[in-house]
């Protein structure tokens, strides 16, 4: 109890209050940028916090991270544009609500709904992370090696249409996580004699390149292939009824609140499917079971609510699996375990053992984030709103820019600078090719821990390749990583064969014609 | 080309990258067996396996489209132009190697060169450089943007985080 205390005021230090609620302020402003995203921002934003506390600094990045997630509702119902993937759902209703005047009401909502569900989960989080942490010390080498193989598998079907492309990326992705000092040994191993290398690849630099300057490469290619992309600036209507959300308004999509959120917290825990498969979910529920189906996709409330629910909770839930198994279960919980390492500690069931004080610091946190983004966000809509007009021109060198000092600013060194342009490069081509980033990150970021508990495995079965079938959950998480990857490539299959099958009817109507 | 070939040509570059890692990075670069634990190489040579035998299963399945003449879907014959994909990054079909250099050149080059000329006037270069090959022409607007762009980045590292800023500093 004493520790909870000490935690919670450890959250509440003016320095850390002070980064939660910047941290909220850029999160929306940058999610309202068409083009990026909450784990871009992270990415961006790691090199920051290298000289905060770890508490201030993981405070300062989920703060970012809720706030670029509402900030996604910005451009989607203001623009039709999602900055955020998850925030499409949100402009299926929230476009047309601005087509009528009504684009304050309908981001009033939007923000409602998203502190609404982002708290839920937040609350969800913190009381039942710890007793599942409790729960997951028990595990052992073997469920851990078999627990990331499970978690490789699933994570290689995000991003691209082919699980043999994913398991690709995501071998690479581990390929690369082991260069650096071997852990036996205590050599260097594939580091080609670069001192550089010997520490091994530095998360920040790869990340900021794979998901910042790989996205900006590809965002200025269109934006030249279509001589550029201004948008007009948005008008809203001065009525008082258009501006404002009453709470008769608000409370009859509570209903509605409640299973987004619902579904977002599930969605969130589970490694893998992400914010956009919750949002999309929870509007499908919503517009099924509402006597107002018709009226979905024509400036429902009710639609909004829905989709910023959803995705906002899944922000608190996803650190379920990064705090009780270690394991990031998407892009943004990926780039918050990089900032545990980069702080010194290894996100997993031990963390809540041996850092209990700061895991309680880092709930304040969270809940005083969902606090921030009520009063950014009611107070300060307006003038969020003119960041999706900021022009392509001026905010593209910024961003490169940025791309650039960030790798610097980890080590004070150029060569992160080559890192970050050599992963920009290869993220160009991962996305042109259809290979997951997502996958890769994931695999780079597990890699160490993955050959870890193989070692322990091998060093304390003595060789035993039986000790898989000696350890249950081990066999079973074993066994479930089988049936995911046949059961992907059967769907695969499927998929293909039904594909060809459309194909050759197709050409068969053609011929008759 | 076709996205089929495409393809193909990225997985006989996997498949290539796989077999120099096996046959020669892996034997080279990765230390010997000390007689416990699992091998050095075990987990990188697993990783590499992977990645070389899903390249060589996914070249198979092209051959087998090809060589069996069945009709291909249409996302498979043609380029998929400027596709928005629902993971909110972009995605765009062909690779546009002259857009590529015009972006990666100058940030090469700046990399090189802070080492020589110093911090700022680099990053003001850099910066003019950048905003001309996107496309931006107004003057003001180019110059004005890298003097303050490089000013707040310095003073941020310099002040911010006491970070010295690269390259030569009695260039600054």
């Amino acid at each position: 109890m004493e520790m909870i205390f000490a935690g919670l005021l450890d959250s509440l230090s003016p320095a850390s209050l002070m980064f939660v609620f910047i941290g909220v302020a850029v999160g929306v402003l940058i999610g309202a940028i068409p083009g990026i995203n909450g784990p871009m921002a992270i990415a961006l934003f790691i090199p920051v916090t290298y000289y905060m506390s770890p508490l201030t600094a993981i405070g300062f990045l989920v703060g970012l991270n809720k706030g670029a997630f509402f900030g996604g509702a910005v451009s989607a119902v203001l623009l039709r544009t999602p900055g955020t993937p998850e925030a499409a759902a949100t402009a299926w209703d929230g476009y047309p609500l601005t087509q009528q005047g009504k684009g304050e009401k309908a981001l009033r909502m939007a923000l409602y709904s998203s502190v609404a569900g982002d708290f839920i989960s937040t609350v969800v989080l913190i009381l039942i992370a710890a007793p599942l942490a409790a729960v997951a010390l028990f595990m052992g080498p073997a469920e851990i090696f078999a627990l990331i193989s499970l978690a490789l598998t699933v994570i290689a079907g995000i991003g691209t249409s082919s699980i043999l492309r994913g398991l690709i990326a995501a071998g690479f992705g581990i390929l690369l996580g082991l260069i650096g000092t071997e852990p036996v040994t205590a050599l260097p191993r594939l580091t080609f004699d670069m001192y550089q290398l010997g520490g091994g690849l530095s998360l920040i630099p790869v990340a900021i390149g794979l998901l910042a300057f790989s996205e900006i490469l590809l965002q200025l290619e269109k934006l030249r292939a279509r001589g550029g992309c201004d948008q007009a600036a948005t008008k809203f209507s001065s009525k008082r009824e258009d501006r404002l959300l009453s709470a008769r308004e608000f409370f009859e999509s509570k209903k509605t609140l409640l299973r987004g959120s619902l579904i977002g917290i599930g969605v969130g825990a589970m490694p893998g499917l992400g914010a956009p498969v919750a949002s999309f979910m929870s509007y499908d529920q919503a517009m099924k079971r509402s006597p107002h189906k018709e009226e979905f996709g024509k400036g429902r409330l009710e639609g909004i609510a829905a989709s910023e629910s959803a995705n906002s909770s899944v922000v608190a839930a996803s650190l379920i699996p990064l705090f009780v198994l270690g394991i990031p279960g998407n892009l943004a919980a990926a780039m918050l375990m990089g900032a545990f390492m980069i702080h010194g500690m290894q996100p997993g069931p031990l963390l809540f053992q041996e850092n209990a004080q700061l895991m309680y610091g880092i709930y304040g946190s969270l809940l005083l984030a969902s606090l921030f983004l009520l009063v950014i966000g009611r107070f300060g809509l307006r003038y969020f709103c003119k960041a999706v007009n900021i022009p392509a021109m001026i905010l593209y060198p910024i961003v490169v820019f940025t791309c650039i000092m960030g790798a610097y600013l980890g080590k004070s060194s150029m060569f992160d600078v080559g890192v970050m342009l050599t992963f920009g490069f290869v993220g160009y081509f991962m996305r042109k090719f259809d290979y997951s980033y997502v996958a890769f990150l994931i695999g780079l970021i597990l890699a160490p821990e993955w050959e870890r508990s193989l070692q322990q495995v091998v060093i304390i079965s003595e060789y035993d390749t039986y000790m898989f079938f000696q350890r249950p959950v081990a066999m079973v998480l074993m066994a479930l990583t089988l049936i995911v990857v046949v059961r992907t490539f059967w769907n695969s299959i499927l998929a293909g064969r039904k594909k060809r099958l459309e194909a050759a009817a197709a050409a068969g109507a053609h011929k008759g014609d | 080309m076709t996205r089929l070939k495409r393809d193909s040509i990225a997985y006989l570059v996997v498949i290539g990258f796989s077999i120099v890692m096996l046959a020669w990075a892996i034997p080279n670069y990765t230390p010997e067996y000390p007689g416990y634990g699992a091998s050095a190489a075990l987990v990188p040579i697993v990783a590499v396996s992977v990645m070389l035998v899903m390249a060589v299963i996914s070249l198979i399945t092209i051959a087998i489209a090809v060589y069996t003449n069945k009709p291909l879907p249409e996302e498979e014959r043609e380029f998929p132009e400027d596709l928005d994909h629902d993971d909110g990054f972009t995605q765009v079909g062909r690779v546009n190697l002259y857009h590529l250099a015009i972006i990666m050149i100058p940030s090469i080059l700046l990399v090189v060169a802070v080492e020589y000329i110093g911090y700022v006037l680099t990053s003001i270069a850099f910066l003019i450089i950048f905003q001309y090959a996107i496309g931006s022409r107004k003057w003001v607007q180019i110059i004005a943007l890298a003097v303050i762009l490089t000013a707040v980045l310095y003073v941020v590292m310099r002040y911010g985080f006491g970070v010295p800023v690269p390259g030569p500093q009695i260039l600054l």
